[in-house]
């Protein structure tokens, strides 16, 4: 647990997770339930099933700075909702293509199946996730195309626009 | 008169429709036009200028059009495909409307300035085209056609960026997607956009930023790209409106790739083939599953 | 108030350097790697292609820019705190930018210190000189001399440049302009009587040329429409137009923008202005749910009413200034050229004079 106590100067990638919550979500708990060490650099998001999960939720999660996406879920035939993961696995098939095709590229979003049961599989994920995103470097590509326009760019407003990664200035003080 | 024209003014004066939708010629061409009179259906026009998709037309949210009463449509092959398309999503039934197919020899890329078909001038949507007789039409009008050069641009195109490294494709997108000013002309001109509140437009949550600098386009691009993906028909109407010319079609065309390759899904002209993306089957490959 | 002068290409170009030099911006139309013209900052006059290719969008983008911040938030406890955006904007110099799009940010001037004074607009009106350049047409589609412009209008300009053997003929026509050649006379020779006439001379045959592709009476077309609100000729254009907004991006004169807040963070945020058009579905639906202009006969006869009637009414001016940009740029062929024509022929019908 050392390397996460001490601080740090190497980049620390952070990663959203969309997890399912029968199985991922549970396994996940299971880890935490028992005590396994695992990288802390990712933020779990809970959904009813990997069916619920739209290509959209990915993209948000890169336009607000992530530098990685785990997407995760019960294994085939194993669906709380009997075929939401099949649904979701013919969706990925796609988006994963398109993402790559427009420049983004699939190492940063990590599939899995991890069903309720596997803690030690999501510690696995979790921790070959955040080493592979590490190595790619920080992804602040998609959040600067805010910065992006042609037409009028040259004349752009100046507004001071808090960066979305920094930590807010008192926890707690936003409605 | 030609064959249409009768065909048209048959179909006005019979009441079998109360409206045609078809080509007149405009000023810098061929134009879209709803006919109601059987006097004015001696507009009508066909030929290798009528590049639009009119199967736009027939969504049942464009209610300047659906007021009108039934329409009967003119259609090249390629637009009967964004037809079944909507047949597909029961946006209308097929009894709702009367399809005048069109035999087609290719049509050119543009309108205003070509008028006829040659190796240079041919769309490249028109070709691997298989439809240049339409079927499932009601009627199929004109002369059997030769299949016109093949403009295999937007494969080549496609291929090439392909090739390229992740960095150098984003670059390529980024730069594309600056340009986007958010007119949303793409959406409108598609034949398969019809979504009452289209997701860009729900501001209440906010899910694609509403401003148009380039991460906000790249956002709406790369979902508007997911929700053709198995529905585009390859009809080029979305490059053809954009105002700035963003190389649109080579993301649809990406996506048909895609699913002709992973589920055997080519576009059809068949309402009653499923679409991909409703489905699944129990082996679609999952080698990127952890 | 006209100065003559004549300026070499070589000088134009140092000028462009020394000013660009001394910070201030300047915008001209340039061809992209892609082949098309737009207006862009560029960092050497070289990168200027004058009358090559109608720059798209329009000018306007540089005044009224697609996307901008207009203040940004951030809550602390209880409290939050607004900063709004700078209005105050760096020197630019808009070169060679063509009449019909010069003319249009006058145009809007008065909508935009109507009711409410934009002083992101104002600022950038006012931290620019614009230097216009006689146009040589585009094709059938311009009409600008049809509704009180011209290729060689210098209205809204500081300056009007025709382009001669060697070099430009400038025409300085407002204080601020008549100020900058006072600054930056060096650059600047006498200009010759032979170069003002053939200057006159290339710009009366374009204004020639374009007045082939209309000629209408805009007063009449106005009054026709303040009476036809219900006509039959409405429907004809609203089932062709399939309500995408390329007509209005691309136009130099429309204005209308959507403001949306954006939240960027845990309490923090920002309000931006976007464009939009009056012809999408959703530009009049009211929190209710109701939406009084529900199909497009109604939004396309408000594009054409408000451009050609009730902007002359309120303002003077109409709302368009003949770019043609819209003709080009429809998908579905709406032909604004055409439905001038006809509306102006209804008109003369009805009021027995002359089409």
């Amino acid at each position: 647990m050392s390397e996460m106590t001490e601080p740090t100067t190497e980049f620390e990638p952070r990663i959203t997770a969309f997890v399912c919550n029968w199985c991922t979500y549970t396994g996940a708990d299971m880890a935490g339930t028992s005590r396994m060490q695992m990288a802390s650099n990712v933020r779990i998001i809970r959904l009813p099933c990997t069916g619920r999960i739209d290509a959209l939720f990915i993209i948000k999660a890169f336009e607000r700075g992530a530098d990685g996406v785990i997407v995760s879920g019960c294994h085939p035939a194993d669906c709380h909702y009997t075929a939401g993961n099949y649904h979701a696995r013919r969706r990925f098939i796609v988006f994963r293509e398109l993402l790559s095709f427009m420049g983004i590229s699939n190492e940063r979003v990590i599939f899995s199946w991890v069903s309720a049961g596997e803690g030690a599989k999501w510690r696995e994920v979790v921790n070959e996730t955040v080493e592979r995103v590490r190595a790619l470097g920080p992804f602040t590509a998609y959040h600067e195309l805010a910065s992006r326009q042609m037409v009028g760019g040259a004349y752009e407003t100046e507004v001071e626009l808090p960066d979305v990664r920094e930590a807010p200035a008192e926890a707690g003080g936003a409605s | 008169m030609t064959e249409l024209q009768d065909l048209a003014r048959k179909l006005l004066e019979d009441g079998t429709v109360a409206v045609v939708i078809g080509w007149e010629e405009g000023r810098r061409g061929p134009r879209p036009v709803s006919i109601t009179e059987p006097d004015d259906t001696e507009r009508l026009v066909f030929n290798a200028r009528c590049v639009h998709n009119l199967a736009t037309y027939l969504d049942p949210r464009r209610s300047q059009v659906r007021k009108l009463g039934k329409p009967a449509i003119v259609v090249k092959g390629c637009d009967t495909k964004a037809v079944a398309g909507l047949l597909r999503e029961a946006q209308f039934k097929r009894e709702d409307v009367v399809l005048i197919g069109m035999h087609c020899g290719g049509v050119v890329t543009d309108p205003a300035e070509q008028t006829e078909v040659t190796a240079e001038t041919v769309a490249p949507r028109c070709a691997g085209c298989d439809v240049r007789e339409p079927h499932r039409t009601d009627y199929v009008l004109g002369e059997a056609r030769v299949e016109p050069p093949q403009n295999t641009s937007i494969d080549e195109r496609v291929a090439a960026l392909d090739a390229m490294t992740a960095d150098e494709r984003f670059e390529y997108w980024a730069t594309q997607m600056e340009k986007c000013v958010r007119c949303y002309a793409c959406r409108q001109a598609c034949p398969l956009c019809v979504c009452d509140v289209c997701v860009a437009d729900k501001t209440v949550p906010q899910w694609i930023e509403r401003a148009p600098h380039a991460r906000g386009n790249m956002s709406w691009h790369l979902v508007r790209a997911m929700h053709l993906a198995g529905r585009c028909v390859g009809c080029g109407e979305c490059e053809r409106a954009c105002p700035m010319d963003i190389p649109l079609t080579l993301l649809n065309r990406k996506m048909q790739q895609v699913v002709a390759e992973s589920f055997e899904y080519h576009v059809s002209d068949d309402p009653e083939v499923v679409s991909p993306i409703g489905a699944f089957r129990d082996d679609d490959h999952e080698d990127f599953i952890l | 108030m006209s100065a003559y002068a004549f300026i070499t290409a070589e000088k134009l170009a140092e000028l462009v350097a020394d000013l660009m030099e001394s910070g201030t911006r300047v915008i001209a139309p340039i061809t992209t790697a892609e082949g098309r013209a737009t207006y862009s900052a560029i960092e050497d006059l070289s990168e200027a292609t004058f009358n090559q290719g109608l720059p798209m969008p329009s000018l306007k983008g540089h005044f009224l820019p697609p996307n901008e911040a207009l203040l940004s938030w951030r809550q602390r406890g209880g409290d939050i705190e607004l900063k709004p955006a700078s209005t105050q904007f760096a020197p630019q110099l808009v070169l060679g930018a063509r009449p019909c799009d010069v003319e249009a940010l006058q145009v809007v001037d008065a909508v935009m210190n109507w009711d409410y004074h934009d002083d992101l607009w104002n600022g950038r009106r006012a931290a620019s000189t614009i230097f216009a350049m006689t146009c040589a047409g585009v094709d059938d589609s311009c009409f600008c001399t049809a509704v009180g412009s011209a290729p060689d209008s210098a209205r809204g300009a500081d300056a009007l440049l025709t382009e001669l053997p060697g070099g430009y003929l400038i025409e300085f026509t407002s204080e601020k302009g008549e100020a900058f050649l006072g600054e930056h006379g060096r650059y600047f020779d006498t200009a010759s009587d032979e170069a003002v006439a053939a200057a006159d001379s290339l710009r009366a045959e374009t204004r020639t040329r374009i007045e082939q592709n209309l000629v209408v009476d805009t007063a009449r077309i106005g009054r026709w429409i303040d009476g036809h609100f219900d006509d039959d000729f409405w429907p004809t254009l609203g089932p062709r137009c399939n309500g995408c907004g390329a007509c209005a991006s691309v136009c130099p004169t429309c204005h209308c923008f959507d403001i949306n807040d954006e939240q960027t963070g845990v309490g923090t945020g920002v309000r931006r202005r976007n464009w939009d058009s009056c012809q999408a579905k959703k530009f009049t639906v009211h929190a209710s749910g109701h939406n009084p202009r529900g199909d497009q006969d109604a939004r396309y006869r408000q594009r054409i009413a408000h451009k050609f009637y009730i902007y002359p009414s309120k303002f003077g001016d109409v709302l368009c200034t003949g770019c043609g940009r819209c003709v080009r740029a429809c998908p579905s062929n709406q032909d604004l050229v055409e439905i001038l024509q006809t509306i102006d022929g209804l008109a003369a019908v009805e009021e027995g004079g002359a089409a």
